[in-house]
Parts: C-alpha cells; sequence; structure tokens
C-alpha cells in the first residue's frame, strides 16, 4: 500500500557520504512515519551515527536528498533545522558542564526574547516568558525524574542521569521529531526500560516522531513500529522487529561477516 | 613627590580602566568561551581614534582652522581650549568617547568577520593576537594617521578649566592639595567602570547568559539546539570591543598622549591575569582581579619613587617591570592552589530558579523525598483532560 505523501516526515532519498576513499554511507533511502518510532540498528561503523549527522545538518558534504516535512534540508546548519522542528541528541551526551541541570534544559527553548543582548538588560521584558520556559522545565524534568537535581553541574549527575538530560535539553525546542542516538548506552538495564517509556510517552502525548540508533535491541524491539538495519553504509533490511530477526542478512551482519 | 591623595586618584583612573577592559575579556572568553588575545588592539584603537577625534574637533569647535594635528601650532591651539573653553571640553570628549565606542564596535566585527565560522576559536585568537601587533606597527609608521612614534598629545583632560575656574574663584589662595581634574576625571572613569560592570552582570545573568555559557561550553551541542553559534559569536565581540574602545578613550583623556608605547600585547596579558585571577564568568571576581593587578601596577611605580632617593647609583623604575614577574608567580600559584580563581563561577541568576528552590523548599518541609512524583501525576491528569 503507499503511502500518503503527509504522512512521511522525513525522507531520505540516495544518500552517500565518503570519508577519503571509504563509503561511510551509501545510497540510504528511508521513510519514517510521523508519529512512529523507528530503530536503525547495524553493527558497529556501519554507518548509523554519520547518517545521522548528515540529517540534523553537523555534516554537510554529502551527495542525495534529505527531506523533512516537505523542506528540502540539504546545506542547511543545524541550527536552522533544529527551527523547523527537527532535534538530535549525540551518542555520548554532550551536555554544557560549565551549567547547572536546570540552565541545561532551559538553553534550547526557542524564542527567547531574553536571548538578545538588547533585551537582556531588562529583565521586566523577558522575566514573564523565562517563568513559562522554568515552569514548562519543571514539568520536563519531573518527567524524567531529574527535577531534584535541578542545581547541579552535569558533572554530578550519573552517566544514565547525563542521557535523560540530554533528551530534556532537546525537548526543551518541542520538535517535531528527535533524533537519538544510542539513548540507552552506558545505562542500567531497568532505566533503559524507563527512558523509552518516557519515549513512548512523548510519542504518544504529543505526537513526537523518533527515529532512533539502539544497540539493545531487546528493549528496542518492544517500542518501534519499524526496523531499518545498516551494514557497511547500506540499508540491507527493513520491517517490523518481528520480521527483521529472520531475514538472513541481519544475523549474518550481526553474528558473522 | 607622592603624596596619598595623588596615589588614590591615580589608582582609581587605572582601576577603572582595567575593570572595563577585565569585564571586557570575561564577556568574550568567560562567557562567550572566545580567547581574545588582541584586547590591546580595541583599547589602542579607541585611545587613537579618540585622541584624533579630539585633536580635530576641539579647533573645528572653535571655529579655528584645523591643520596638521601634530603641529606644535595645533598642540598650543587644543591645549589653551582644553583649559579654558568647559562646553567645548566636554561635548568634544563625549563625541571623542561615542567614536572610539563605534570604532572598536566596526573593528571587532571586521577583524573577527573571516574567522568566526571557523569552529575553532583559537584560529581567531591569533588573528586578533597578530591584528594588535600589526596595529601598533601601522601607526608608528604612517605618521599621517597618529603622528607616528610621538604619538596625539595635549588631549587635556575633559575638566581641566575647573583648575582655571577655581584660581579665579575667592578660594584661589587656599591650597587643596588636590589634582581637582584629575580627581573629577576619576570619579568618572570610576562610573563608565561602574556602567559597564552593571551591564556585564544584566548581560550574564539573562537567557542570554545562558546563551554564552552554552557556545562556550560545547558549540556543537549549542547549534543542534538552535542556536547561531557564529552569529552569537560575532555579537559578543562587537560588545567586547566596544567596552574596550570606551576604556581606550577614557585612558587618552587621562594620560593626555595616545602613543603606541602603551599598547604592546603585554596589556592584553595583564588584562588576562586579572580574569583568571578573579574567576572566569564571575564579574564581582573581575573586581578582586583588576583590584589586585592594579595595586601591584601602580605599587610598583609607587615603590620605585620612593626607593629613588635611598639608591642614587640604581636606576630604580626598572622595579616597574617587576610587576610582570609577580604576575607570572600569581599565574602559578592559582593553577596550583586556585585554578577557578578568586571567586569561581556561579550558577546563572534568574527568577527561574525561584520557581525549584521554592518546590526544593516546600518538599523539605512536607519531609518528602520523592514529592515530585504525585505533582508529576497531576500535571499529567490535567494534560490528558484538556
Amino acid at each position: 500500500m503507499p503511502l500518503d505523501q503527509n504522512d512521511i516526515t522525513l525522507r531520505l532519498e540516495n544518500v552517500s557520504k565518503s570519508f577519503g576513499g571509504i563509503k561511510a554511507v551509501n545510497g540510504v533511502s528511508l521513510t519514517v512515519r510521523r508519529g512512529s518510532i523507528t530503530g536503525l540498528i547495524g553493527p558497529n561503523g556501519s554507518g548509523k551515527s554519520t547518517l545521522f549527522n548528515i540529517i540534523s545538518g553537523v555534516e554537510r558534504k554529502f551527495s542525495g536528498n534529505v527531506v523533512f516535512d516537505g523542506k528540502r534540508l540539504n546545506g542547511l546548519a543545524p541550527h536552522k533545522i533544529f527551527d523547523l522542528g527537527l532535534g538530535r541528541t549525540f551518542q555520548t551526551p554532550r551536555l554544557f558542564t560549565g551549567m547547572t541541570v536546570l540552565e541545561n534544559a532551559m538553553v534550547g527553548a526557542k524564542n527567547q526574547r531574553g536571548e538578545s543582548p538588547l533585551r537582556a538588560p531588562f529583565p521586566k521584558d523577558w522575566e514573564p516568558q523565562e517563568m513559562e520556559v522554568a515552569k514548562k522545565t519543571q514539568d520536563q524534568l519531573k518527567v524524567l525524574e531529574i527535577a531534584q537535581l535541578y542545581d547541579k553541574p552535569p558533572s554530578e549527575i550519573s552517566g544514565g542521569q547525563m542521557k535523560l538530560l540530554q533528551l530534556a535539553n532537546v525537548l526543551a525546542g518541542d520538535p517535531k521529531m528527535l533524533l537519538l542516538d544510542e539513548p540507552t548506552a552506558g545505562v542500567a538495564p531497568r532505566l533503559a526500560q524507563d527512558i523509552f517509556l518516557s519515549i513512548e510517552k512523548q510519542c504518544k502525548e504529543k505526537g513526537t516522531t523518533f527515529f532512533i540508533i539502539e544497540h539493545r535491541l531487546q528493549v528496542l524491539f518492544k517500542h518501534v513500529q519499524k526496523v531499518y538495519v545498516m551494514h557497511e553504509g547500506r540499508i540491507i533490511s527493513e520491517g517490523a522487529p518481528s520480521e527483521i530477526v529472520k531475514h538472513r542478512e541481519v544475523i549474518d551482519a550481526y553474528l558473522g561477516a | 613627590m607622592v603624596d596619598a591623595i595623588s596615589f588614590i586618584v591615580a589608582f582609581a583612573s587605572f582601576y577603572g580602566i582595567f575593570v572595563i577592559l577585565a569585564v571586557s575579556l570575561n564577556l568574550e572568553y568567560g562567557y562567550a568561551g572566545q580567547p581574545n588575545f588582541g584586547q590591546v588592539l580595541f583599547y589602542g584603537l579607541g585611545a587613537f581614534v579618540g585622541a584624533i577625534v579630539a585633536a580635530n574637533l576641539l579647533p573645528y569647535f572653535d571655529h579655528l582652522p584645523i591643520g596638521n594635528i601634530c603641529n606644535a601650532g595645533a598642540y598650543t591651539v587644543r591645549t589653551s581650549i582644553g583649559s579654558s573653553d568647559a562646553g567645548i571640553s566636554l561635548g568634544v570628549w563625549a563625541i571623542a568617547l561615542i567614536f572610539a565606542m563605534i570604532a572598536g564596535g566596526i573593528i571587532g566585527l571586521v577583524v573577527s568577520y573571516p574567522a568566526i565560522r571557523v569552529k575553532e576559536e583559537w584560529y581567531l585568537s591569533m588573528i586578533l593576537l597578530v591584528a594588535g601587533e600589526a596595529f601598533v606597527i601601522v601607526v608608528e609608521n604612517t605618521p599621517q594617521i597618529g603622528c607616528g612614534f610621538e604619538g596625539v598629545d595635549g588631549i587635556l583632560n575633559p575638566f581641566y578649566w575647573v583648575s582655571n575656574l577655581y584660581a579665579s574663584s575667592p578660594f584661589a589662595g587656599t591650597n587643596l592639595g588636590i589634582d581637582l581634574p584629575g580627581a573629577i576625571y576619576a570619579v568618572v572613569i570610576m562610573a563608565c567602570a561602574g556602567i559597564c560592570y552593571f551591564v556585564a552582570q544584566k548581560l550574564a545573568n539573562s537567557p542570554y547568559g545562558r546563551l554564552l555559557k552554552s557556545i562556550r561550553d560545547d558549540k556543537v551541542a549549542a547549534e543542534s539546539l538552535g542556536k547561531d553559534v557564529a552569529a552569537v559569536r560575532r555579537r559578543i565581540m562587537v560588545i567586547g570591543s566596544i567596552m574596550a574602545g570606551l576604556a581606550g578613550g577614557l585612558y587618552v583623556y587621562y594620560l593626555g598622549t595616545a602613543t603606541t608605547d602603551d599598547f604592546v600585547p603585554a596589556v592584553t596579558f595583564t588584562i588576562w591575569v586579572m580574569m583568571i585571577l578573579g574567576g572566569y564568568a564571575n564579574n564581582k571576581g573581575i573586581l578582586a582581579g583588576a583590584f589586585v593587578l592594579t595595586l601591584l601596577e601602580r605599587g610598583s611605580v609607587l615603590l620605585s619613587v620612593i626607593i629613588q632617593p635611598y639608591f642614587p647609583t640604581f636606576n630604580a623604575a626598572v622595579i616597574i617591570y617587576l610587576e610582570y614577574s609577580v604576575e607570572a608567580v600569581i599565574l602559578l600559584l592559582l593553577l596550583l592552589f586556585r585554578p577557578k580563581g578568586l571567586i569561581p563561577e556561579r550558577r546563572i541568576q534568574t527568577k527561574a530558579y525561584e520557581l525549584f528552590d521554592f518546590s526544593k523548599a516546600a518538599g523539605q518541609k512536607a519531609d518528602a523525598s520523592n514529592a515530585t512524583i504525585p505533582d508529576t501525576t497531576v500535571a499529567k491528569e490535567q494534560g490528558s483532560a484538556s
């Protein structure tokens, strides 16, 4: 059954990227449905993170097309892509180490009046909005159960809490779609489950679309509708988790080769 | 002759100027993570622009031909106007300061523009370091700009006319024991420093301060959270350079002369020591750091003057250069014992914390460590109901 165009949030058309002589991403085409949770799996070095860097604008030299909500993203800077509603997290959490948890989580809020140096000296102008952002951030941090850490620097929180904080940072911008690069790597198993439950909640309540790189397949497969499998820069398989596990190439890619 | 009052006046003047420079560097590096090794460029630029504007405008407003500002005749004309006409002195002074700030801002933008989009901020710092040196060489070798090695002199204290006013007043006979124009100007410099400090505090404790720090801590993350990193870096360079230009304009009116000797790279690094000593990203620390270094700078000058009579065969002026050795020791001790400076960085104080600090206090009162959980469910129910 052909998909309605409006159903597609993200579409990649024949995307390729080489580093020197190595094709890190080799002719990748894929689609992500609006409001879905889609997985991206594959062995280390298969090009998953490079693909995320291409989509989010960190890597701007590539061939092919990236289309988000009907708009071509090719060549756009990361901040413009974020403004369009496409956010991302990083494999190793990239947090603002000199700032508290609360400050970290408030940076991502869009259109803050007080971010203009001409308005900043006049608190009356931006304080009402600041309080709205603070309230929203507080709710978000409570959902992620890290609100009690609000005045701690990131160096004093656990690895799992860093992952959650990174999620809070990017959710502050109310993204329509999120690219998560290994949201549960280095996190205790129970917490990994919790992270996916918050992702699912976010998806259901706010309609956010998720595209997730993950190595913990048993956790991932419980929450995704569709999975793409990458190997040596190519998509070698796609489908529902139950179908994927039966594919010969997938088993080969993970166990042999 | 050294007396306590003139030491305090000189100290206050230098302290004010150093505070402006250090506050400006702290905005650029402490908050925004943009190392500026060419602070002296904007400082010197402000001084020369201020001096040149003043030297041209003073005769202009007195309906005299401007001619070559480097001539001895021009010097006489501007000192005589400066010592008699209050209105022209103050008006020209204000215009010169405004031009010094504009020049700082524009050059800050022009110099940083090519390098600012390069991810690694140290390229820009190298360009600024070189630009600072190039500025000195160009001014020294192009007499048409700022009278070459001689510099532009005869820029009288904008309150110089006060001493003439006093001399013709009924109190003229009594010796005040104080350089009246110098004291007034020191207060004005301190007021300017106060304004810069106040503005820096306001900028820092706002969403703008958060934006700057996020770019300092991780440019890639800030960019992926929708921040236009290149634009923010450009703007903070302009703001910092405007302040440094102001400091230059104030300085030339304090000293009376703009000469390239005063704008060597060592000045930049003295400002850096002030910031490192006081504490990055903390404006209060900057006040402390600038105080210690000004004391060192003025103290070494004072010491050389005091001991000279006791050692007639020894050139006591070399003691002034001990300042740099002491700065080095201060730096080493800081890195060993207090790497974050005298007053370490604090959280950004906006009203947002009130919400959390209040919740925390309420949570402790209820003595329920997980009091946040019921709150969440309430919020969720409200969310689904709406």
